[in-house]
């Protein structure tokens, strides 16, 4: 009994890895942004620990420093440390990114389940309110948000996930349509499963990959967005290690200080970049509709 | 005395087509079913024969409830298919099962089959959750196939190992009735033959009411006792398969059977033309556009299915008295 058990675990392992880890390994820059992810999610978890200075330490005897073995990536206008400073902003960056995919994606994904089950009157109002929030690009959207909600962390996350709300909806709506037509539906209402269980079980896990890979390569947006905003002072507030507001603060300085804007804003694009080769990897690998070539 | 299982009372089933012109919106009118009468016993086994298009899905679709009647009565056991209520519906999901005509497509391709077969047993609950893998490994072996499948997913199966886990998944619930269509179609000749011993047994040792779609006489021959043969909507011919093979006395019946080709009678002219569409069907019989006796009379009214025999009953004004 126990030796078929092991069988049936191994099994499962196997096809695990057959089914989600192999199509990936497959994609050669899925795998390098997923290790340049893992670093920055390493980086992040551990800043207490790797960071030399308090990110928000003010020394402004030591104030526009360049790297040196005290400030080892060196100082901004305050004196406060970048090198500390980036790797809290690595924090605040990923969890902005994907908290608020993730909020998005869960209002989302619970409007286009009620669309697409239920239908009728029910439908046509939340998919109209949806082509309002689709009318307008996400940046704009979370702008009008953020000057609704006010300036903070927080507010900011409900801003940017309120302005994923609509593409999680449509899409979700889209693909309960179609799997809901399916026969296999229809097979198990006639066996007499409860509508919750026939939700559950059978439509809910044959829409969730395309919603998956389309949350991935949200989060790069959403990182692109959040610092954009605090960029241009409509997101979190100063003296958080923020990204975008490190590039800002350093603008002024841009010639006799470059580093100052140069290293949050390469970090940026390094993790942006990293984002978006797995959340394409992610794609080709799970999404049949744009499958490439093998 | 067996008891009745289902009796369908002039059932009628109208699609309305609706083709939009440039100005205007037609609408047509196309009769799947006509009255359809038909008594089915425990323990039956019947098979529905017809060319493609002559209403066999219909008909099967409404028997299960999936689809309601335009027009007169689908009833299972005493109760009205359309106004059964919660607990009587419940009953029926799980005494009467069905195998789809697209086997693949009736299982959730994300579902392992030991989930796929275990889902009606759970949810009947027939017996102990830590008794439903054994069950399920008993299940799967009735049927004829490895264990080692029980893992896989419905698209790693083959089509007739796909077939079988539907008859394996009709099984879990131990009903009383399975109605299957199409079940055999486009398999090899030897899988194929393979499923129907496989479902030929079943009745045998479980004594399973059985409905079972096939347009292939040679099919329902050798699965079923009682045949009823169906054109455009309407049971033409119904009775014993014996006696309908030997004497068919609706010349439909009598042109299936000689599509048919068997070692000790020649091939003889088969049917001509195509099946008519069911939109507008012309007046008088509807076979009499392709029948090879055709009378002035058949031109005129249109002829309900009438007793012949006790067991045997006819649609046609003049039935064939001596075949091929
Ligand atoms: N949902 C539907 N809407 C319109 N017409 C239909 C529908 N389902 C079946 N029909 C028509 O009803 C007739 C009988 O179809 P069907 O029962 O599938 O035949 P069979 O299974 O014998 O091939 C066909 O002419 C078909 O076009
Ligand atoms: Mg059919």
């Amino acid at each position: 009994m126990s030796h078929a058990l092991d069988l049936s675990a191994s099994f499962q392992a196997s096809s695990w890895r057959r089914r989600f880890l192999q199509p990936l390994m497959r994609q050669r820059s899925a795998v390098v942004g997923l290790v340049i992810i893992l670093a920055y999610v390493l980086a992040a978890v551990f800043a207490p620990w790797l960071a030399t200075h308090n990110p928000t330490a003010q020394d402004l005897g030591a104030a526009l420093q360049g790297p040196s073995a005290a400030h080892w990536l060196g100082t901004d206008s305050f004196g406060q440390d970048l090198y500390s400073r980036l790797l809290y902003g690595a924090q605040l960056a990923l969890i902005i990114g994907f908290a608020s995919v993730a909020l998005g994606l869960v209002a989302g994904v619970a409007i286009g389940l009620a669309a697409g089950l239920i239908g009728g009157r029910t439908e046509w109002v939340l998919m109209r309110i949806v082509d309002g929030l689709l009318a307008f690009p996400e940046l704009i959207l979370a702008m009008a948000f953020m000057a609704v909600l006010g300036l903070g962390t927080e507010n900011l996350v409900y801003a940017l996930a309120l302005s994923f709300v609509g593409p999680f909806a449509r899409m979700t709506r889209g693909d309960v349509l179609q799997v809901k037509s399916q026969p296999f539906i229809e097979a198990a209402r006639l066996m007499g499963v409860p509508t919750l269980a026939i939700i559950w079980r059978h439509v809910l896990p044959n829409v969730v990959s395309p919603i998956l890979v389309q949350a991935g390569m949200r989060v790069s947006i959403a990182i692109l967005l959040e610092s954009g905003l605090s960029f241009l002072g409509i997101g979190v507030v100063p003296p958080t290690p923020d990204w975008g507001l490190m590039i800002a603060e350093g603008r002024g300085f841009i010639t006799i200080a470059p580093w100052i804007s140069g290293v949050p804003g390469v970090a940026l694009a390094i993790l942006l970049v990293a984002l978006n080769l797995l959340g394409d990897g992610l794609r080709d690998a799970f999404d049949p509709n744009t499958q490439k070539d093998a | 005395m067996q008891e009745t299982i289902f009796s369908l009372l002039d059932v009628e089933r109208v699609y309305t087509l609706g083709t939009t012109g440039w100005f205007r919106r037609k609408t047509r009118q196309l009769k799947a079913l006509d009255g359809i009468r038909l008594e089915l016993k425990h323990g039956d086994t019947l098979a529905l024969v017809g060319e493609s298009g002559s209403g066999k899905s219909t008909l099967i679709r409404l028997m299960l409830g999936l689809e309601p009647a335009s027009d007169g009565r689908v009833l299972y056991g005493q109760h009205d298919l359309a106004h059964l209520d919660a607990e009587a519906r419940k009953r029926f999901a799980r005494e009467v099962a069905f195998i789809y005509q697209n086997a693949r497509g009736s299982m959730n391709p994300r579902m392992r089959i030991a989930d796929i077969l275990a889902e009606p047993v759970r949810l009947h609950r027939l017996c102990e959750e830590q008794a439903i893998p054994a069950r399920v490994e008993a299940l799967i072996a009735r049927v004829g196939l490895p264990a080692g499948l029980l893992q896989r997913f419905p698209g790693e199966l083959s089509g007739g190992q796909v077939r079988r886990i539907a008859i394996a998944r009709a099984l879990a619930a131990e009903p009383n009735v399975i109605m299957a269509d199409e079940s055999v179609a486009g398999l090899d000749v030897s899988v194929q033959a393979q499923v129907l011993n496989l479902l030929r047994d079943l009745c045998r040792e479980s004594g399973i009411t059985l409905v079972f779609i096939t347009h292939d006489l040679g099919v329902a021959s050798y699965l079923c006792e009682k045949i009823a043969v169906l054109y455009l909507g309407r049971i033409v011919e119904q009775g014993p398969t014996h006696d309908i093979l030997s004497t068919p006395r609706h010349p439909y019946t009598k042109a299936l059977l000689q599509a048919f080709p068997r070692f000790d009678a020649p091939l003889c002219a088969s049917l001509k033309g195509e099946i008519p569409s069911p939109v507008n069907l012309p007046k008088g019989c509807r076979f009499a556009g392709r029948c090879a006796q055709v009378q002035s009379a058949c031109l005129e009214v249109d002829p309900p299915l009438t007793l012949l025999t006790p067991e045997r009953q006819v649609a046609c004004l003049f039935p064939v008295v001596n075949p091929c």
